[in-house]
């Protein structure tokens, strides 16, 4: 008699992987939906945008929103200064952040420990707590009305060095030894060893300074009161109060203020999940 | 001048070498320690003028009057005892605590689901990633305006929905703009707004996992529920210690979606600390007694985190 | 001319402090390994020489100038570090030529040698290649080429070979000590490898807590151990320890092993017994002074017998590694591998005891060196 060798059957059909996709259609459809509803309502009549049963693709698309809202307020002029606030106060962020995280990190010198534990006592620490002494010292210096003010509150955070010197620990010293042996100063070594390492780091730092200072209304809403130092979050505020019915135009606005952060988020996202687990921002 | 010292040498080193040095210890040491400030300075200033120096300052102002122009007057205590009398602050308080229990926990529980179903491997897995972090990065004004659109108790398309579902007019709830619900909606906000950031980091403790870890289980024989049980759970400790502890320290500081959507109201159902620190301050201009709610609000997150350290360090 | 002296160097971290007061003449173009224990100061005394460290005190050497304060790239040294420390964003070529660029030599001469040490090491074809590519033997190449390049006065490596396979370990050892003879420069070494040591080294320092215990060529290491510390660090399998009593006989000194009593060799001068007559001491026997029988060329006057009961044997290929008892004292003896014994068998093996070494059982010091300085 001659064995049968049988083929074991495959694994059954996998209903976790259909449960799996259900669930997370269904979540991505929540997160999603308010700006879906965003984007079709920047594209309605008024009175179209709250019609129901809701239509999701506007049939008479109104693009006419996208172009009054340039005129209604001065949305370019907002679009230029947080824009201008945002660049610079990422670009300052990112230099002194990894600057003063890389001594932090590598080098050793007296009072270390100690500066370092006055910048993570100040992580915890709500901004509202301190806002109130910050603006009338910087109403005092004479900042408030200028976008200094605002470069200044946002620029030296605890928590980009925070970041940066985890993420600088996780580089092994000997290639700083190794680099001193060479010959290279510590600057050349911040700059031509650490800095290439640490796309991970920067870019998620870049994220997170990009995505607060574009966003932030209450730091602009408390130290800018003429209107042409406004910043776009104030624009879309300023709208809502002066045009309270024109909700398609508030939309439109709101769209424009999403996009920038859209291009940024998308641009470095790919290093963004590397950059969250090398950075200890996982605990 | 480099200072010579001569060294008597040894009867086995050649004797016709008198070592010098080129530099000495301290020239050394002073050079290190300049190179080491000059990388902190630039950070460092910024950071003591703006921010350690303001929380110093506040941090006396809580035992001061002061309206902000008038001369600055001492108060010992008395901000601290205008705490008792305050029924503002005491619905602040308690705001805010309600606002945390529901808050730490469902958007803990929410953020692991998703991370945990969004690190199989899964087609479009990436997007969908984009997806549910999107509203993390999003201008808090403007999705603020389109929830309270979407929200609307009379014409917004969620009580629209509901109300074709077949719900009552007259049960449809109010959200924003009811004493009950205005803090449902607000804590539905801030999950759905910040689950996608925690998610991500659970995602990086979940690539911090070793596969091997899953591959033992399996030939163990282990179901995909006894694996998140007994690996990813215990494995994720730190993670979630991690992420319980900035989600506190965010419940505790929340203002900005609530200044947003319901200004602290209707009445003081809305009404959380640091809102009650902005009235006092940009209101009412008492900032020493809006500092004093302020001194009270940190000692509170510290006492939370401390507490929540010392948990975590029983357990391991 | 590169001569490093230590003198009374020591480094301390806070209270604790790793390096004593270590003393050490390393001539030019010698090739010094340090050896000893995890944890016994070898890398932080190799960081010091390099700069990479300070000196808590005392003074090293380099040339003519104390270089205490020196930085390291003032040193004329280079490095290579146990995990190779590559920079990760650089090509091979990059990474070879860095230390060149950076001290402004010209082009054509940074090219030159960066295609000649890379001719040498036989990693050309690798050199548009980022580390990332590289298998753990080629990193190694690499960063040999890179601390070549720049043909330092000095060369210092961190137990470069510890994470290679043992057969391209045993291809390195003989690449570096050719390397040594071709580039005229001092090589300080760490290894926690004997046979790294044994083999490639001038001179070996055995260093424990950091205190040096001994400095001597590597055949004189082996033969004359300073102390019980030295004796049994060097040498695998590890030398046999047993307690035995010192005697006077009509024939000279021997020494008292529970009964049975074992001639010493001449090498122990009665200067050196005399004063323990009569008292313990420590008897240390390599594994190869245990035989199955005795030859002619064997000198019988040095033999003796002693009998043991086999615990297990480890058959090595050219030889067994026998572990039996001797009057309760785990033995290891190094044996032909066609000796047959099974577990509790009883043998009886002949020992050569001119190979015999003897120690103060209170100072561990060899009784041939004397008493403790
Ligand atoms: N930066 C430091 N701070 C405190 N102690 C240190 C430091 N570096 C080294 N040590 C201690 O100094 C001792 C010697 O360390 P070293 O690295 O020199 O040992 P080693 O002989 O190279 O050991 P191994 O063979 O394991 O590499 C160890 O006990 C170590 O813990
Ligand atoms: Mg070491």
């Amino acid at each position: 008699m001659t064995v049968t060798i049988k083929r074991a059957p495959k694994a059954r059909f996998n209903w976790g992987k259909i449960a799996t996709y259900v669930i997370v259609i269904l979540v991505s459809l929540t997160m999603l939906a308010p700006f879906v509803w965003m984007l079709s309502a920047s594209l309605k009549l008024n009175r179209d945008v709250f019609a129901f049963p809701i239509e999701w693709i506007p049939s008479e698309p109104r693009w006419r929103n996208y172009v009054d809202i340039w005129s209604k307020i001065p949305l370019g002029l907002f679009v230029y200064n947080t824009a201008k606030l945002t660049v610079i106060v990422t670009v300052l962020q990112l230099l002194t952040s990894s600057f003063a995280a890389y001594a932090f990190a590598k080098l050793r010198f007296p009072y270390r420990n100690a500066l370092f534990l006055a910048y993570i006592a100040t992580i915890a620490m709500p901004w509202q707590v301190y806002m109130v002494p910050q603006f009338l010292m910087m109403r005092e210096f004479g900042l408030n009305n200028t976008h200094l003010a605002l470069i200044c509150l946002q620029a030296f955070t605890a928590f980009g060095v925070f970041l940066m010197r985890q993420f600088y620990m996780s580089i092994p010293d000997e290639l700083c030894e190794a680099a001193r042996i060479d010959g290279m100063s510590e600057y050349g070594i911040w700059r031509r060893i650490m800095l290439p390492l640490s796309m991970p780091a920067l870019s998620t730092l870049t994220i997170f300074t990009f995505v607060n200072t574009w966003n932030d209304f209450l730091g602009p809403l408390i130290y800018l009161t003429r209107t042409e130092l406004k910043t776009i979050q104030i624009g879309i505020r300023m709208f809502i109060s002066q045009y309270s019915a024109e909700y398609g135009l508030i939309m439109a606005a709101s769209v424009v203020a999403l996009i920038p952060v859209l291009i940024v988020f998308l641009a470095l996202q790919r290093f963004f999940v590397e950059g969250i687990a090398s950075t200890g921002l996982k605990g | 001048m480099t200072a010579a010292r001569a060294v008597a040498p040894k009867t086995t080193a050649p004797k016709s070498i008198v070592p010098k040095t080129a530099v000495t210890k301290r020239q050394r040491k002073r050079r290190e320690m300049l190179v080491a400030y000059s990388f902190i300075a630039p950070n460092f200033i910024g950071f003591a003028v703006f921010t350690l120096g303001p929380i110093l300052f506040a941090f006396a102002l809580a035992f001061m009057h002061w309206d902000g122009s008038n001369p600055i007057e001492f108060a010992g205590l008395e901000n601290f005892w205008k705490l008792f009398e305050d029924r503002a602050f005491k619905s602040a308080f308690w705001n805010t605590i309600v606002y945390t229990i529901f808050v730490v926990p469902l958007t803990l529980v929410c953020s692991l689901g998703l991370a945990i179903l969004l690190n199989q491997k899964i087609f479009g897995r990436n997007f969908f990633r984009t997806i549910a972090f999107f509203p993390y990065v999003a201008s808090l004004v403007a999705v603020a305006v389109v929830w309270n659109m979407l929200f609307n108790p009379d014409f917004g398309p969620v009580n629209m929905a509901l109300y074709n579902m077949g719900i009552d007019p007259s049960d449809l709830p109010g959200w924003a703009a009811d004493r009950d619900w205005a803090m449902v909606t607000i804590i539905m906000f801030s999950i759905w707004k910040s689950m996608g950031y925690f998610m991500v980091i659970y995602l990086a403790g979940l690539q911090g996992i070793s596969a091997e870890l899953y591959e033992a289980a399996d030939i163990d024989g282990a179901n995909s529920w006894q694996k998140f049980w007994r690996i990813t759970l215990p494995q994720l400790g730190p993670t979630t210690f991690f992420v319980s502890v900035m989600l506190t320290i965010q419940s505790f500081k929340v203002f900005d979606q609530i200044f947003l959507i319901t200004q602290g109201g209707p009445g003081t159902s809305t009404l959380v600390l640091v809102y009650h620190i902005y009235n006092e301050a940009f209101i009412s201009w008492d900032l020493g007694y809006s500092s004093m709610v302020a001194l009270v609000l940190f000692v509170l997150v510290l006492t939370i985190t401390i507490v929540q350290f010392r948990l975590t360090e029983e357990r391991d | 001319m590169a001569a490093i002296s230590l003198r009374k160097l020591r480094k301390t971290f806070g209270e604790l402090t790793v390096v004593h007061d270590i003393d050490l003449e390393i001539a030019d173009k010698e090739f010094i390994i340090l050896v000893g224990p995890s944890g016994c100061g070898k890398s932080t005394t190799l960081r010091m020489i390099a700069g990479l460290e300070d000196v808590s005190s005392g003074d090293l050497i380099i040339g003519d100038l104390i270089v205490n304060d020196v930085a390291a790239k003032d040193r004329d040294i280079a490095m290579v570090f146990q995990n190779y420390a590559l920079y990760p964003h650089m090509t091979v070529y990059k990474n070879m030529a860095f230390g060149l660029e950076l001290r402004r030599a010209p082009r054509d001469e940074v090219d030159r040698k960066v295609r000649e040490a890379a001719e040498i090491l036989d990693i050309t074809y690798l050199l548009n290649r980022k580390p990332k590519a590289l298998s753990g033997g080629q990193r190694q190449r690499v960063a040999l080429g890179r601390a070549m390049v720049r043909s330092p006065e000095v060369f210092l490596l961190d137990e470069p070979l510890s994470n290679l396979d043992a057969k391209l370990r045993a291809t390195m050892r003989a690449e570096i000590t050719k390397l040594h003879r071709s580039l005229n420069a001092t090589f300080i070494y760490v290894t926690h490898d004997q046979v790294e040591a044994m083999t490639m080294a001038d001179r070996i320092v055995v260093m424990q807590d950091g205190h040096i215990q001994q400095v001597a060529k590597p055949q004189d290491l082996y033969d004359n151990p300073v102390n019980l510390f030295v004796a049994s660090f060097i040498g695998a399998p590890q030398m046999n320890f047993y307690p035995v009593t010192i005697r006077e006989t009509d024939a000279g000194f021997a020494v008292d092993f529970g009964g049975t009593l074992l001639p010493l060799p001449p090498r122990l001068t009665p200067e050196n017994l005399a004063p323990y007559e009569g008292q313990e001491v420590t008897l240390g026997l390599r594994p190869e002074a245990f035989f199955e029988r005795m030859t002619s060329e064997h000198d019988p006057d040095m033999f003796a017998q002693l009998d043991g009961v086999v615990d297990y044997a480890e058959p090595m290929g050219p030889e067994i590694h026998l572990n039996f008892a001797v009057q309760g004292h785990s033995t290891t003896a190094r044996l032909s591998p066609r000796f047959a014994a099974r577990p509790g068998d009883t043998v009886t093996l002949h020992v050569d005891m001119s190979m015999a070494h003897l120690f103060d059982p209170k100072s561990e010091r060899s009784l041939m060196a004397g008493p403790a300085a």
